[in-house]
């Protein structure tokens, strides 16, 4: 009774930590889940992703700005790192890979960040190419790896138009890729005009849409092993 | 004078006078060039941001092509921060239309916050060379229209010197160190906007998206950003407007406030409801979307989008953002003759 009690108390830290943006307090948690030999896994999903969810919330009823948002992921990644490297290999019943960039002619990496954050939170492999990147390099990254997922960012109307570039070039080489676009100047009309699989509308809805992602792989996951039994 | 004769320099200057005009005039202070402008001139796009009469040139051809109602340079964000010492990248290697970044920050980290300006700023990068460019113009389109340039606000500035991340989580964690250097990118704006104005424009827009309610609350625009958005149009000599994109509706009386002539605000901004705020002598700029309507659109949906503007209030017409250059000329037209025919 008295470890799930103290069970209970952990993940509330780790949540609050992450909603309070307070990384000391994410840290300290985070050691003391270690030390009582509580599940990693537990902890990131119940603990720090769930403070995540709430900000997310927060963010929507505009309680929350981007600064709050940057502070909240930060306190996360605190958590993250010393919880991380006791996890076993996360199996959500795809490959689990993405490549993710902001597009060429563009230097805004916020969202992009924060979308690889929610990656990285779920156990991704993630290539990040980080900002400006020309647009052959997402293909051949592809390619390279072989990734499920791209992910393409652009936060201008003067930019975002090398997406469409890039779904193409991916398309004709690599049809089963999955494709997802975000930034403020994307729409959903865009997106399907495009035909890209996915779109992100700024970094709250790419926050959202990326843990819907990572909800719905984890749903695949539970009906495949249901089919297999 | 017959107001039917108005010419699009006369409406745009009563405007901001705050007299009568016989329409809403459809222009912009953000970038304009079209890719049918360019080909027109046989001008690459990454040349013009460098030579002071290609730039002329090519944005000269927004107003002979199609009658837009001004003429605006430069077509790039980085003029700032290039004469802060920032290095910039110009594309100049690709085919794609690239709008000129910034490559290398001046600012790295929080302890190199406090910078000074570099000596004979205003002189520097490509500052000269725009102020020639609105010279030029002005001797060749600047009778019709009027001559208009943008410069940055503050914080987004401040967003293109140093990491914007850091810039964000600072202005919460330590806003009277963010605080000390939006005053002395204000002063600097303030001196790169004299140069333009001593260059003979006629209007110039203050473009600070980075403070856009899409990213900050409007309570730090209000504390942090807005002192400082006052002190610039305070000491502006000609008309001015204060462009702020994404969700706005929260912060009009604000940007009001500043003492910007007019306001910009883009397709995320309920006009309608603006206008109710802010009065019917309140100049409000906008608020049609460039890409998704003005080059992605049909020409029906730019006549749409041109009426619920007007339906909605605005004072001119006015992009949300800088045009895209691939623009159909048949959507720029339907935009102009919709514009010129609508009667309130």
């Amino acid at each position: 009774m008295a470890a799930d009690e103290k069970k209970k108390e952990l993940l509330e830290r780790l949540r609050n930590a992450v909603i309070q943006y307070d990384e000391d307090a994410a840290k300290e948690a985070s050691r003391e889940v270690l030390d009582v030999g509580m599940d990693a896994n537990d902890a990131i999903f119940n603990g720090l992703v769930s403070g995540m969810e709430e900000v997310g919330r927060l963010f929507e009823a505009q309680e929350y700005f981007v600064p709050e948002l940057l502070m909240c992921a930060d306190a996360l990644y605190a958590g993250l790192d010393i919880l991380k490297p006791h996890v076993k290999q996360l199996d959500l019943g795809v490959r689990g890979s993405v490549v993710i960039g902001t597009v060429e002619g563009d230097v805004h990496d916020i969202g992009k960040n924060i979308v690889k954050m929610m990656f990285d939170v779920a156990g991704f492999t993630v290539y990040d190419l980080g900002r400006d990147v020309p647009l052959d390099k997402f293909v051949e990254e592809q390619l390279r790896t072989d990734s499920d997922l791209v992910c393409l960012s652009a936060m201008m109307t003067t930019t975002m138009t090398g997406m469409k570039k890039v779904i193409d070039d991916l398309r004709t080489k690599n049809p089963n890729v999955k494709i997802m676009i975000g930034g403020a100047p994307v729409s959903a009309d865009i997106a399907e005009k495009w035909g890209a699989d996915g779109y992100a509308k700024d970094a709250n809805n790419a926050l959202k849409d990326a843990i819907n992602m990572i909800s719905s792989l984890k749903k695949l996951k539970e009906e495949a092993e249901a089919r297999k039994k | 004078m017959s107001i039917t004769t108005m010419t699009a320099k006369e409406r745009i200057m009563k405007l901001f006078a705050g007299e009568e005009v016989d329409r809403p005039p459809c222009f912009s202070g953000m970038g304009n060039v079209t890719t049918e402008g360019l080909k027109s001139l046989g001008y690459k796009f990454a040349a013009s941001h460098l030579d002071a009469k290609m730039m002329a040139d090519a944005a000269s051809t927004t107003y002979k092509l199609f009658g837009f109602e001004c003429g605006v340079v430069p077509f790039d964000l980085c003029v700032e921060a290039e004469a802060l010492g920032c290095e910039i990248n110009v594309y100049a290697h690709s085919e794609d239309l690239l709008y000129p970044t910034i490559k290398k920050k001046l600012i790295h980290k929080e302890d190199e916050m406090e910078i000074s300006l570099p000596s004979g700023f205003q002189e520097k990068g490509r500052i000269p060379l725009v102020c020639e460019a609105i010279g030029l113009m002005k001797k060749d389109i600047g009778g019709d229209v009027p001559i208009g340039t943008y410069v940055l606000g503050p914080f987004t500035l401040a967003g293109q010197i140093m990491e914007l991340n850091d810039l964000l989580k600072l202005s919460f964690k330590k806003p009277d160190k963010v605080g000390k250097l939006l005053a002395l990118l204000a002063d600097a704006i303030v001196m790169v906007a004299g140069q333009f104005q001593k260059a003979g424009i006629d209007y110039i827009t203050v473009r600070e998206m980075g403070a856009t309610s899409d990213v900050l609350s409007p309570r730090v625009f209000k504390n942090l950003i807005q002192p400082y958005l006052k002190k610039i149009f305070d000491r502006l000599t000609v008309p001015s407007v204060l462009h702020i994109c994404g969700k706005t509706n929260d912060i009009v009386p604000f940007m009001m406030e500043t003492g910007a002539k007019a306001i910009s605000v883009d397709q995320k901004n309920d006009v309608a409801e603006s206008r109710k705020k802010l009065g019917k002598d309140a100049l409000i700029f906008g608020n049609y979307d460039p890409y998704n309507v003005l080059v992605a659109g049909t020409p029906e949906m730019v006549k749409e989008t041109m009426k619920k503007c007007m339906d909605d209030g605005v004072s001119a017409v006015w992009p949300g953002c800088d045009i895209w250059p691939t623009v159909p000329a048949e959507n720029i037209r339907t935009m102009m003759d919709e514009v010129k025919k609508y009667r309130r």
